[in-house]
Order: structure tokens, then sequence, then C-alpha cells
């Protein structure tokens, strides 16, 4: 569901991270950005990239792997972890590939490639009060960058997210830089979940601005976190999303705040609001809830209600909210969703808040999740 | 001072041209430095920002054995952890009648780098990595080859050529960028044709640590060079072709003092009456002293000034040829600015200014003597100048010496070669008028025989005003000898060059991959070449070589693996080694022939060994040979084809030549060989060793071209000199050719006359330049060419080239004596005589 605001336009993406890093800045400035949104949603030329228009029948191995004839697609691994000494622990990994045009150019080189890769790296270390995020970029050629199968391998340098063997799970996660390195297994505890019409999830009301779009909204994660010196082993539970499309956002939509979040009690609960210019709620705006066995149920916009709590004020100049209540009436459910730190702002080239979170329910200790909130 | 200022003043303003002269004298000499220092810095200063764009923030860079990298290195390392590191495939490409670097990057490693990205207009970097013709060029090259972003050109690479599109446009104005042209590493790979390689891999390491780290992780044939030296290396490549030029202009300078000299001791004598007058009316002899050297500085500064300007006209069409020069030989240079230092300007300013005063200390020193009782007696300072004459011998002998004892300096340096010549010059030139005036004295009675009175009284003229014909005919012969010197030099390299090129191409026709260049891996022949031209039933035998760039300790270095046919050992001329042995010591052992300048710029001798990184690691080997070869001045590795296969992997063969069955005729060889390469997918040049010949001597020849261009600039400042001698010479004769003409001497006769005497001294100056002439050969071949490049040459003297040195010394003298015998001619015999 994530970052789709910025994938919107690969190219422009590109020449934003160019330009950004060649700079030496971390982030975009604040012209940049809004150029970035505007080039965005008037729609860079999509002339010869795939379109989401009707469901797909999703094929497996195969879908675990790239779509190259979209422009964007990503894999994205969020996750809650402890070490035995309860010191908690939240984080990101996201491998994103974006097409700089809707065919690769002919070419007999291994580096001739129109396919862009960018991957994402953050933990939050609650005890430690930190917040790390790390970026990367590289071309999908010449074996720096790609998704393949047999066995199952996404990579960015040596950030990967592979099978262990063939392509089925458990998946390991394994990256490493500077003083930051994750070593991760995951597992999963349910069945893929298929987002919005099994699997097509409508952005906005024009036709083939959607994406398809799955999850596994409970992974048993175990491994290692090292932080500097220290090495962690940890333990928790991790959510990835799937997601390819090539244009999603409609005129008037800015952005989105997007919650994953896993109850203790076994449900897993989806639900992201897209924002409009005059700061109301897209009607496209949904979620999902997903029973313990893997049964589940779009929510539509009308039928949860998000209320912002408490907001804070990024060293970037963004007010994040950082707490809200989430009430399902149809579940009969009324959640209070609290960031565990208020900074997991990623201040990368392209800038947004993505954050572990934790659940209460009646004032008790109910869930975990993980929050995204992009353009603010 | 101010009534003085004046009659100076009035005084020059009587007589413009002599001191016209001076200024014109400096200003060539002075403008011929500055051209040369302007060509020279330029040229360095274009190569070195072309540098420092091309390598960017870049601290070391991998680089690869003689075929590069294996391009998956890069993934390695950066899987590694080295994550400020950038892929680089580099070649040249030639567009619009220009050669470019064609820079191969990937755009998304960039950024730590480079900061091309930052400026793009058009379609962006993206459309260069997502479109497989694309390319990028500065706004300033892309406006200077008249394109806009969309056009499509042409570009050729090593004979092929290939259509791209100039997608964006840098919007830049840095010089840097003017010879490079930027393309996607994918598109670099296909145009240069290097697929699954790269030429280098750049990187930013933090620390040493980093660096043995990343050492440990490199394949035996890879290295890693701190760009910083890699760089310096590169520009030192033509150090030597640049000092060469400097010495050169340094000479001309030499020439225009010599002509200040003249014109200032002229202005002294001239004004002897003048100066006597102001000694009477109480002035110091030093302030005659300071006077005359105030009037020096003047004179030097105004032709300074004007020499600056002149120079930097004549520097930016040097430049052209400095350029193309360094493009032949040693690196693809684009040079679309002129380069003025303040420090450059300022050098020439002090250079022409010292070169003046030093000049001026004899006649300031002259008129600092003038006793007021000399304002009324003519002949006290010939008689001066005649009690000098054995100090001028001493001194000149004394330099020359010097000249001889630097020589024996131990060490090779270059500049010390420089200065043993330039006293070499500067003694010999002090020994022309003692010479000088025993010519004139001998040949008084066979000109008398020849030309009656006239012919006499020319030779006494010489001997009589030798205070003016000394140091002007000095000035001739140093010009002369110099074209001498450098001719002889520059003739006995040719037929050296010349000779050796028909010993080393032994074979009838070669046939090679076109476009080997200094950048990146060199081309090879495509594989089916060797087996189709060796079937061919006209061809005897085939032997193969490629050259290519190894790694050292010493610093990188070219070789040429070579697969000998039975003919191959003749090609060699060894100055040390036994040609039959050393080629079975280079077939069975680990054993190279090193070239000349190799052997003397790495003070190797034989059985020394050499080491070099191969895709092995590290290994020495023993030189078996010292040969002679004239392809590169840095030196050559020759090795054989089969010890270059074990210990690189580098199969490709890049040039074979052909050896015809006996008797057969080119003609009819050729067609069939140029048949059988003919459809093998990639342009092949066929050329026969004669052509090959021709082609290597016309780059020699364009290679010596600017030296031809500096000789005459000298002898033109001479021609001034000798012009304004003789017109001094005349000026001064005036009323004695008046009473001639009163006493019945014809105008013609007079002219004719002045005709001989020019002729006198124009061909004293000629016979007097070929000694030194030779002798600046003998030192040019032995000593600089030594020092500079370690080749060794046959001494060569043409009677061509002495003739030529006489007859330029004669006809400019008989040119410079035109305007003077006119003037002298049309004169008025009343007229001089009434200012008696």
């Amino acid at each position: 569901m994530s970052m789709i605001r910025w994938w919107s336009g690969g190219g422009l993406a590109l020449s934003a991270v160019l330009l950004l890093a060649g700079c030496g800045e971390q982030g975009p400035k604040e012209g940049e950005d809004a150029l970035a949104v505007s080039q965005a949603l008037g729609g860079d030329d999509m002339e010869g990239y795939a379109r989401a228009l009707a469901p797909r029948d999703f094929q497996f191995p195969e879908d675990h792997a790239a779509h190259p004839a979209y422009r964007n697609e990503w894999w994205y691994v969020t996750g809650n972890l402890d070490d035995p000494e309860g010191r908690r622990f939240g984080f990101q990994m996201t491998f994103f590939r974006f097409a700089l045009s809707p065919t690769p150019p002919e070419s007999e080189s291994t580096w001739a490639t129109n396919q862009g890769w960018m991957a994402h790296l953050a933990v939050t270390d609650v005890a430690g009060d930190r917040h790390q995020a790390l970026e990367r970029f590289s071309r999908g050629g010449a074996g720096l960058a790609g998704a393949e199968l047999d066995p199952f391998r996404v990579w960015l340098d040596d950030w990967e997210l592979k099978a262990e063997s063939g392509n089925d799970f458990p998946w390991r996660l394994l990256a490493a830089e500077g003083d930051l390195a994750l070593d991760l297994r995951l597992t999963p505890l349910k069945d893929k979940v298929f987002q919005g019409d099994r699997g097509l999830s409508q952005k906005s009301p024009e036709p083939g601005n959607a994406s398809y779009y799955f999850s596994m909204t409970r992974l048993k994660t175990k491994g290692t976190l090292r932080l500097g010196e220290q090495d962690y082993p940890v333990t928790g539970l991790s959510w990835m999303d799937r997601e390819w499309s090539t244009s999603v956002l409609g005129e008037n939509q800015v952005g989105w705040d997007w919650f994953s979040l896993q109850l203790d009690d076994g449900h897993d609960v989806m639900v992201y609001e897209l924002r409009l210019e005059d700061g109301g709620v897209d009607p496209l705006s949904k979620g999902l809830w997903v029973e313990p066995d893997s049964r589940h149920q779009v929510i539509p916009q009308d039928a949860f209600e998000l209320e912002v709590k408490q907001t804070w004020i990024s060293p970037q100049g963004g007010t994040y909210p950082v707490a809200w209540h989430l009430r399902l009436p149809e579940q009969d459910r009324d959640l209070e969703i609290r960031a565990v730190r208020e900074d997991q702002e990623m201040d990368l080239t392209v800038r947004y808040w993505e954050g572990a979170v934790d659940v209460f329910e009646a004032g008790q200790p109910a869930g975990r999740g993980f929050v995204e909130m992009t353009a603010y | 001072m101010t009534l003085l200022a004046k009659a100076l003043i009035r005084d020059h303003r009587k007589r413009p041209w002599n001191i016209l002269f001076s200024i014109l004298g400096v200003a060539l000499g002075v403008a011929i430095v500055v051209a040369v220092d302007i060509a020279n810095s330029s040229a360095s200063r274009a190569f070195e920002l072309s540098l420092e764009t091309v390598t960017g923030r870049t601290t070391h860079q991998v680089l690869g054995g003689p075929a590069g990298l294996d391009e998956s290195l890069y993934a390695q390392l950066r899987r590694q952890g080295f994550r400020e590191s950038a892929p680089v495939v580099e070649g040249h490409v030639q567009a619009r009648g220009e050669t470019f670097t064609l820079l191969g990057l990937e755009p998304f490693a960039e950024a730590p780098f480079r900061d091309y990205a930052n400026g793009a207009r058009g379609e962006g970097v993206s459309a260069l990595i997502t479109d497989a013709d694309a390319v990028m060029l500065s706004s300033r090259t892309a406006a200077r080859l008249d394109l806009e972003p969309g056009d499509r050109f042409t570009v050729t690479i090593r004979g092929r050529e290939e259509t791209v599109t100039l997608r964006s446009v840098l919007e830049t104005d840095e010089p840097g960028l003017d010879g490079i042209m930027l393309a996607d590493i994918a598109h670099a790979q296909v145009l240069l044709q290097r697929l699954g390689r790269l030429d280098r891999i750049d990187l930013i390491l933090p620390d040493h640590d980093t660096l043995e780290r990343l050492r440990a992780l490199l394949p035996e044939g890879a290295e890693v060079m701190a760009t910083k030296s890699r760089n310096e290396a590169t520009l030192q490549l033509s150090r030597a072709f640049h000092i060469n030029l400097t010495a050169m202009s340094l000479l001309a300078l030499l020439v225009g003092a010599f002509l200040i000299y003249n014109t200032m001791i002229f202005s002294v004598l001239r004004r002897r009456r003048l100066l006597a007058t102001l000694r009477m009316q109480g002035m110091t002899g030093a302030e005659l002293f300071r006077l005359v050297m105030t009037e020096a500085l003047m004179v030097g500064l105004t032709g300074a000034i004007l020499g600056l300007l002149a120079g930097t006209l004549i520097g930016q069409f040097l430049l052209q040829m400095v350029t193309r020069t360094v493009s032949d030989m040693y690196f693809v240079l684009t040079v679309t600015e002129l380069h003025l230092t303040v420090w450059g300007v300022l050098k020439g300013l002090l250079l022409g200014i010292a070169a003046t005063l030093a000049a001026a200390l004899g006649p300031a020193w002259e008129a600092a003597r003038i006793s007021p009782r000399d304002a009324l007696r003519r002949s006290t300072l010939e008689r001066g100048v005649g009690r000098l004459m054995p100090w001028l011998i001493g001194v000149g002998l004394i330099l020359m010496g010097l000249s001889w004892l630097l020589l024996q300096w131990p060490g090779q340096s270059l500049l010390l070669g420089f200065a043993a010549l330039f006293l070499l010059i500067l003694g010999y030139a002090l020994l022309i008028p003692p010479a000088l005036l025993i010519l004139a004295r001998g040949l008084a009675s066979p000109l008398a025989s020849a030309f009656g009175a006239m012919g006499r009284l020319s030779a006494r003229g010489v001997s009589a005003g030798m205070s003016r014909a000394g140091p002007a005919t000095a000035a001739l012969a140093l010009a002369v000898s110099a074209t001498i010197g450098v001719g002889v030099m520059v003739e006995s390299f040719r037929t050296t060059v010349d000779a050796w090129l028909g010993q080393t191409l032994q074979g009838d026709v070669y046939v090679s991959a076109p476009g080997r260049s200094g950048v990146g891996i060199n081309p090879v022949l495509p594989e089916a070449a060797r087996a189709r031209l060796e079937a061919l039933e006209t061809v005897e035998t085939v032997s193969t070589a490629r050259r290519v760039h190894v790694h050292s300790p010493q610093g990188t270095l070219e070789m040429m693996a070579v697969d000998p046919a039975p003919r191959t050992p003749e090609s060699y001329r060894y100055r040390a080694g036994d040609g039959s042995s050393a080629w079975r010591s280079l077939e069975n052992r680990d054993a190279v022939l090193i070239s000349e300048p190799l052997a003397w710029r790495l003070s190797l001798g034989l059985h020394d060994t050499l080491t070099l990184r191969t895709d092995r690691g590290l290994r020495a080997f023993t030189i078996v040979g010292v040969v002679q070869e004239y392809g590169s001045d840095r030196g050559l590795v020759t090795v054989h084809r089969a010890l270059y296969d074990r210990y690189w992997d580098d199969p490709g063969v890049a040039s074979l030549g052909i050896y015809l069955r006996d008797g057969l005729p080119l003609d009819t060889a050729l067609g069939p060989i140029r048949a059988a390469v003919a459809d093998l997918g990639s342009p092949v040049l066929v050329t026969s060793s004669g052509e090959i010949r021709e082609l290597s001597m016309d780059i020699f020849d364009r290679t010596f071209a600017i030296t031809h261009i500096l000789r005459l600039l000298t002898v033109g400042v001479a021609f001034i000199g000798i012009l304004s001698a003789l017109m001094a010479l005349q000026m001064e004769r005036s009323k004695e050719n008046a009473v001639l003409r009163a006493t019945g001497v014809t105008p013609r006769e007079l002219g004719g006359m002045v005709t001989l005497q020019s002729g006198l001294l124009g061909l004293a100056a000629g016979i007097l330049a070929i000694p030194l002439g030779l002798i600046m050969s003998h030192m040019l071949i032995e000593v600089i060419n030594l020092r500079s490049f370690g080749w060794s040459m046959q001494h060569q003297v043409s009677l061509r080239v002495l003739m030529e040195g006489v007859w330029l010394a004669l006809l400019a003298a008989l040119l410079a004596g035109i305007y003077p015998g006119l003037r002298m001619a049309r004169a008025q015999p009343a007229e001089h005589l009434r200012e008696e």
C-alpha cells in the first residue's frame, strides 16, 4: 500500500534521486517535494505500461517475482521484535522497483535495463532511544539489484529477501550497513490475503488507477539484530505487503495514512485513509479484517472511524499524527494506537513517517503494528 | 633630467627605427616565449581539467590487466560494502571531426563522484539509461558541434560508424567536459565493444584500512591505484615534450637579447657626442649608466608588453599544433580555451625586461666610460671593441668549458642538459665577433680581387664597425645554428626511425583492428581472421601482436605480446643482448625484451629483472635484450605470446603480420587478403608495410612541425637583428659614403657595396653557425633527446641541412641589406657632408 504517492512517477523519482543524492542532501527540499506531487498527480506519461484494470489470476511463485511491465512495485516487510530481556525493536525493510520506461532498451550489455531499484532499511530501538533509516539505489542490471525465482530472491547489493531454498517460505531477510545489521527468518502463520476486489485495489475512480495488492499479515520472525557492537537475538511478528501498479492517485488525493495491526487475539487489521486536498477522506479508503484462520473481509470506508489523538512536529517541519483512535463497529472493536516513539520519520531522499505502534483496547495492551504516513 | 629626457626623445624622434627595432626584438623574443608558454600551459590545463572532470571526487581506482576488469567484480565489491564505488567504461570516439573520450557511467552510482547528473536538460538522465542510443554532452560542446537535444549524429569508433542521439545536454560551461561524451555504461559497453568488461572502478576510500581490505579482495590481475598519482603519471607523459618546446622558446629570447644588445650599443655609439657633452656638463658616469639602463627598461617594458599581446595570438596558433602532437603521441586532448595565468604573463614580462637589461649592461657600461674628450674622437670605441676581443674569447671558452663540465655531472636531469646547451650557445656566441673580425680581415684581399675597391671597402667596413656587426652576426649565427642543430637532430631522428621502421616491418602486409587508443582496452581482431589468412595460398606465414597496458610497481607500461614468424627476430635491433638466443629465452623462460627508453627511464639493463602485474599476481621477468624502438617514448616491453598466454587471460590478437610467399607481387596478394577479412563483422584494416611506414613518417613529420615553426620564428628575430645592425652600420658610415659619392662612386656602386657587406655578414654568420649547429645537434641527440626519451639515433649530417643554414643566413642578411642599401644609394652626398 505504501509509498505509492512517489512511485507513481518512476522517471521522476529517479531524477529526484540523482539530483538530491548528487547535492549531498538528505531528503527532498520543500519545493521539490511539491513538484514531485504535482508531477505524479498530473499523470506522467503512462503509455506503454501495463495497468491494473481488472482482478487478476494470481500465480505463485511467479507473482513473488517482479512485474516489470508495471511502473512500480514493492516488497514491504515491517515488524515488531523483542529480545529475551524484553528490549523492544521495530524494523522496516523494503525493496522498491520502478520502471524508467515501458520497455527495456535493446542491448546485449548486462547493464542495460529500464528498471531502477531503491531499498529502505529502518530500525527503531525503543530502549536505546533511536530510530535509524538507510537507503540504497541501484539499476536493475549487472546483477546489482532485482527480483528472481528459483530460488526466490529480491536484492539490492547485499540487502536481500530470499527463500531458504526454492521459492517457498520460510524466507530470510538479510541486511547490513555500518553498525546496523539484520538477519531474520520469516515463517507465515496465515495464508496470503488479497486486498480490495480479489487483489485489485482501486485507489481512485479512473480505471487503471489501482494496484495489485496482497499481504502476508502474520509472519513469525526469529533472528538477530545488530546495533553497534551489540547482537540481539530477537523474535516477533512481521507483516509483508506485495503491491504493483502503474498509476494510483487521483487528481485531488494528496497522501495517506496506512495501518497494519496484529492483535494479540490472532486477528489482523489493515486500514488506510486516502487524504484529499480539502482535508477530507476519499471514499475509496478501505481496510481488511483478517480472522485467525485467514478468512478475511473488506472494511469499506464507512465501516471504520479513525481519529487523531495526538500529533508530533518533526525537525523537518512535518506535523505527523502519533496517536489515534480506530473504531471498527462491525467487528465491535475500539482500538487505541500509539507510536512506540514519535520520531520514526524516514528522512531519506523521499521523506515519510513509518514506525512501530502499540495497540491498546480498554487501556490494556491488545497488539502491535506499523503505521505509514505520507505527504505531511 | 627633464631636459635630458627631452634631448633623448628628440633624438629618438629623429631616428625612430632604431628604438623601434629594439622594441620589436624584445617583443618578438617575448612573444615566442609567451606563445609557447600559453600553448604548453593551455594544453596541460585542458588535460588536467578533463582528468579532474573524469575522476571527480574519486580517491582510488581499481584497474585491470590488459583485458580490463570482469564486470562482475563491481557487484562483488558492492556486496562487500564498498558502496562509494562506480564502474567506468571509457574509450575514444570521433564525432564531427573531433575525438572525444566516451565515458560510460552508471548514473545510480554517480552521486558521490561526479555531478554530471545535476544539470541534465532535455530528457534527463533516465533517458540516458533507457534509450540504447542516447549520449549526453555539455551544452558548450553541443553548441560547438551544432547539436540540439534530440539530434541524431554519427560517431566513429574504431572504424565503425554508429548513430547516437543527443538525449540530454548538461547545463554547464565546465571546460573539462569539452572533450567528453557521456553515455550509460550499458550503451558504452556496446559502442566500445566491451561487453562484460569494465575499464576501471572508481572508489572513494576513507582510510588506509579500507584500502587494505579492498586489496585483499581483488583478483590477481587487478590493481588499486590512488587517483592523484595516476593522474600525475598521465600528465608526466608529455612532460619532456613541453620542456623541449620551452627550451626552444628560450633560445628565441636569447637571440632577441643579442638583438637588444645590438640596438642598445648602437644607440650609445650614435649618441656618443651627446653623451660626451652631457659628461662635460657635469653628469657622472654612474648617471649615464642609469640613463642607458632606464632607456633599456623602457624599451624592455614596451617590447615585453607588445610581446605579450603578440604571444597570445601566436600562442593560439601554436596551441593547435601542440594539441595535435600531444593527441598523436600521448593522449587525446581537446583544448577550447587559452590558459593565461598571471604567473605566465609575469614570467614573459620579467624575462623580456631581464633580457633587455642584461643585454643593455654592456652598452650602459660603455656609456659610463665615455669621457668628455671622447666626444670628438671616433675610433675610441672600435679600439675598445678591439681590446675586448681577447676577453670575449676567454669568457667564451670558459662558458663552453663550463658547459662541458655540466654534461659530466652524473644523473639524467633534462634541465641540467638544457643549462649545458645554453652555456655552450652563449660561450660560442661570444667567440663570434673575434671570428668575424678574422674572417673579415682574411676576406679583404679575396674580395678586393673579386670586386675591386668596393670589395675591400666592404670587408674593412665590417671589421671597422665590429661593435655593431659583431653582435648582429652573433645573433644571426645563433639563430641559424639553432636551425642547423635542430635540423640535423630531426633528420638524424627521421633517418633512424625510417630505418627502424624498415627493419621492424618485416611482414609484407599487416591486418589490424582499428582504433588503438591510450584510453581503455585496445581492440582485438575477430577470432576468425587468423585462420582465414593462413588458409590463403599466397600467405607463407603469419605473426601476431597484441599491444596492451600492464601495471608494474614502476607505473603503467606498454607491452607487446608477439607470436613471431620465422623472420620476426630479425626485425629487432639489439642495443644489448643477443638476438638469436633472446627469442629462445622469450619463448621458454620468464623473459622480456625492453626498449631503450624503458631501459633508460628505469635504469634497467641486460639480465636485470622487471616486475609486472600479471593475472597471476606480481611476477619478475628477466631482461634478455634491450632493443631500439621508437613507437613509444615511455618505453615498451616485448614478450613472447606463449609467455603472455601463460600469465595473462587475454586471448585476443590486435594485429597480424603477413609474410607472403617469395616473389609474390604485393598487388596481387592484397586483393585476396582484403576479401578474406571483409565479412568478419567488424572493420579490419589491411595495410601494406610500405603504407605503414609512410603513415608513421607522416606522424613523425607532424610532430616536428612545431619545431620547424619555432626555428623560423627564431630566424625572424635574428633577421630583425641583422636589419637593424646593417641600418646602424650604414647610418654610421653615411658621411664616409657621402665622401665616396662625392669622389665619384655611383649610387649603384654604393648600393652594391652595402649588398656585399650584408652578404659578407650573412655568409660569415652562416659559416660560423655550422660548427655551433653541429655541436648543438650532437648535444640534442646525445644529451637532450637521451635525457628526454632515452632513444639512440644515428648522427646524420646532411649537406642539405648545412647549406640550408648558410642560405638562410645569407638570404636574411641580403634581405635586411636591401633597405639600408637603397637609402644609401638615394642619399644626397651634399646633405651628409653639410652635417659635418
